[in-house]
């Protein structure tokens, strides 16, 4: 079993692991020629099943393994995340499953390149209290110019679990019903603040009256196919909203759904479409899920990787978040929330 | 009778105040020891295996520095005391000295000792004087207490490196913060940090929770003296090597290192400004990875870059009152477990997790806090405990989030304690029963 990588978008993995690390400790890690597909299933909340073209993120890809070429893992997120993080300035890092002391690891590499006289934080102050060190650096840079450059290498060593293909076997994809309503969301950092607020508040409201703060507040998020998004609260006390209009409602691909145009024209998004207004002030027309408030402020930290977010609606069962990475429309990362 | 007074510039203040810090990671409290030209403070840890001193040198660190011991000891006498290092970070606290932040800055710090037969209080006293001609001051009590140092044998460590701090500072962050030992070795031109944890894990399903282990590989160029035999794996505890590293970055000094072998101590060293700091560290005995000690010069390699010959004096004087500050004693010949330590007093009672916690929550910490734009995009914590209320302060300006109402409720105060028109209950009611 070998796979072995360079890592050539590093702040991008960085930053993908670091939304999925909120969500899950561990994720499935499934490697393959083509794709790597990251899937994380709590206990409870959101499940992610994310796929990144191996271009997305590495280069120089090799995998080899007796099961058709495919490995799969068992990644702790927030180790990986740490390591990425320490990767971050290298000028190269590698990554490559290996063993050490007999128990498999993913090991990262990183070369980091400085020079002297750009790392040198305190060169001007160094050079105030020692003048005797300034002459030293001035001597190495005239004389000496191959010791400039400071290689430092890093290794991070990922504990991982190797997993059979049997023991993978049962993992699938949540099926679900085509969506009511599918719209694409408004800025994340806009939705995900205003979410945090409005559970703050409905979580403060509760505890001056109850005391148990074990539940946490449900949200109501809805969505018609007039481009209108609708995020509220409602407790005893009060009742929030705030409402986004002139949204995308992306078209369907005929080729994407079952039936073709046919398809699309009984669609339950296309009956959707003739209800409801695009002000938002119709009752009509509206697909409404309510999302666990503090699962949906982790779900939100997706949003770090700025992509088009693409959410499906199935009234009262499920909400889809497609999450497409802006600078490659093909490699897309859908995180697949379900939430009823 | 006693005399110790000093006073300190802003900057020395804020020096001290890191040194503080660093110190913090080892003890509770904080050793003084005052001499006719120096001041030591140092730290022990509890489990004796740490130890951090800073030497301050009279004329140089101070602003004046005047110390009369008592009389009947001469002139090598020297007062020692203990002082909680959570009372003087009080006092030295981070940001006081920032020269930017105009009413609070400080112009000039006092300190002065009481120690007299004829104060009822023995206190360290210290007056931070404000550039607005306020005076605070702050009455510490100390204990009394005989002072320990631990001893090294310098002569005896034969493999020494010497590197900028900053090239150390740069790296440290790496090391996850749940590995619990440092190694170093050298070998090949290079010389390899590694953080790992020893914690065998059996359970399949804990491997994932094993922290990174983390190896960072530097180039024998990059530093400035490298003698160490090849191949001696020296391990250590991460967390004091970072502290010790986070403070000597902020002297921006060189970063001097003494060692023997595994199972003997370590000792850390570098120093500016009238500062010396050295560490003496247990390094931990490994029968795995150790080498047969090999008589010194066989199988060294020596990669000393250039220096100034006008450098070396000031070398030898460091050493020299190095070698001064702690008393000769030669090691036990058998290597020890525990380093050859005096008993400190009394001990702090910090366990090194609590250390960690607290040194997280510390705003003024050496630890760059990795805070990044990305921050924002965490699940919020709605667990902080934000209240709604009133802001009281009127404060328009700044939009804030969350605040907390810290008034007690009026219901139940008034039930507990009536207002002053109040009359009290005179009886109780059951008393009033048995009358009729």
């Amino acid at each position: 079993m070998r796979f072995k990588a360079s890592i050539q978008n590093i702040n991008t993995f960085n930053k993908f692991t670091a939304s999925i690390a909120s969500l899950g400790a561990v994720a499935w890690v499934r490697l393959d020629e083509n794709e790597i597909r990251f899937t994380i299933i709590p206990e409870q909340g959101t499940q992610v099943w994310a796929v990144l073209a191996k271009d997305t993120i590495f280069e120089q890809y090799t995998i080899q393994s007796a099961n058709n070429d495919v490995i799969n893992l068992e990644v702790p997120v927030v180790q990986l995340q740490r390591a990425l993080k320490s990767a971050l300035n290298a000028t190269s890092a590698n990554i490559r499953l290996t063993k050490k002391d007999s128990l498999p690891v993913l090991c990262l590499t990183i070369n980091t390149v400085s020079y002297r006289t750009g790392v040198d934080a305190f060169g001007a102050s160094s050079a105030r209290q020692d003048p005797d060190a300034m002459d030293d650096r001035a001597s190495s840079v005239d004389f000496n110019s191959s010791s400039r450059e400071r290689e430092t290498i890093v290794t991070q060593d990922i504990p991982v679990r190797v997993l059979s293909q049997s023991n993978v076997d049962g993992i699938h994809e949540p099926r679900c019903r085509e969506p009511d309503v599918h719209i694409q969301l408004p800025p994340l950092i806009q939705l995900k603040s205003i979410s945090d607020r409005f559970t703050k508040l409905a979580l403060a409201s509760k505890s001056g009256t109850s005391g148990n703060s074990n539940s946490t507040p449900r949200l109501e998020l809805s969505a018609n196919m007039h481009g209108c998004l609708r995020l509220s609260i409602r407790t005893d006390a009060m009742n929030i909203s705030t409402l986004w209009t002139g949204l995308q409602n992306p078209d369907l691909d005929p080729a994407q759904v079952e039936g073709g145009e046919e398809g699309i024209r009984h669609h339950a998004s296309t009956r959707m479409r003739e209800l409801g207004s695009a002000d938002g002030k119709s009752e009509e027309g509206w697909a409404t899920v309510r999302i666990d408030g503090r699962d949906w402020g982790k779900v939100m930290s997706v949003g770090r990787l700025s992509g088009r977010v693409i959410a499906c609606f199935c009234d009262d069962h499920a909400l889809i978040l497609y999450v497409f990475l802006s600078n490659n429309e093909d490699s897309d990362d859908p995180s697949v929330l379900t939430v009823s | 009778m006693v005399q110790l007074d000093f006073s300190l510039t802003p900057e020395a203040c804020a020096r001290l105040h890191d040194a503080l810090i660093c110190m913090k990671n080892f003890s509770d409290v904080v050793a003084l020891e005052a001499r006719q030209e120096r001041l030591t403070l140092s730290a022990l840890n509890l489990a004796k295996s740490g130890y951090a001193s800073f030497v301050l040198q009279g004329p140089e660190f101070f602003d004046s520095y005047n110390f009369t011991p008592a009389p009947a000891a001469g002139d090598n006498g020297r007062f020692t005391c203990e002082i909680t290092s959570k009372a003087l970070l009080s006092v030295f606290k981070g940001r006081l000295f920032d020269p930017r932040k105009g009413d609070t800055a400080i112009d000039r710090c006092e300190v002065s000792l009481q120690d007299r037969p004829n104060q009822a209080q023995c206190r360290l006293i210290i007056k931070m004087i404000c550039d607005q001609g306020v005076t605070k001051t702050y009455r510490l009590t100390y204990e009394s207490v005989e002072v320990m140092h631990a001893l090294f044998d310098k002569q005896n460590a034969n493999n020494r490196w010497s590197i900028k701090s900053s090239y150390l500072r740069e790296f440290i962050d790496y090391f996850g913060p749940k590995t619990e030992h440092l190694d170093f070795c050298f070998e090949d031109h290079q010389v390899t940090f590694t953080s790992f944890t020893e914690k065998i894990v059996n359970a399949n399903r804990e491997i994932l929770k094993h922290p990174l282990q983390t190896a960072v590989t530097l180039n024998a160029a990059d530093f400035d003296e490298l003698s160490a035999q090849a191949q001696l794996h020296i391990t250590i505890s991460v967390k004091d090597f970072k502290a010790i590293v986070s403070h000597a970055e902020t002297l921006r000094c060189q970063f001097n290192a003494f060692f023997s072998r595994p199972g003997r101590p370590l000792q850390f060293q570098y120093g500016s400004g009238g500062m010396e700091c050295s560490f003496t560290l247990m390094t931990i005995q490994d029968g795995r990875t150790a080498p047969a000690p090999v008589p010194a010069n066989t199988h060294q390699m020596q990669t000393r870059t250039a220096k100034k010959p006008e450098k070396a004096p000031a070398v030898q004087e460091r050493a020299n009152t190095a070698k001064k500050a702690s008393a000769q004693m030669p090691p036990p010949p058998v290597p020890n477990t525990r380093k050859t330590l005096g008993r400190a007093g009394t001990s702090g009672t910090a366990t090194p997790s609590q250390g960690v916690q607290q040194r997280n929550l510390d705003p003024d910490s050496l630890f760059v806090q990795q805070d990044e734009e990305d921050h924002q995009w965490d699940p919020a914590n709605l667990d902080e405990g934000e209240t709604l209320g009133w802001d009281a302060s009127a404060d328009n300006d700044a939009f804030q989030p969350g605040f907390k109402d810290t008034a007690t409720p009026a219901r139940t105060a008034s039930y507990e304690a009536p207002g002053p028109d109040a009359l009290e209950p005179t009886q109780r009611m059951s008393q009033i029963k048995g009358l009729w």
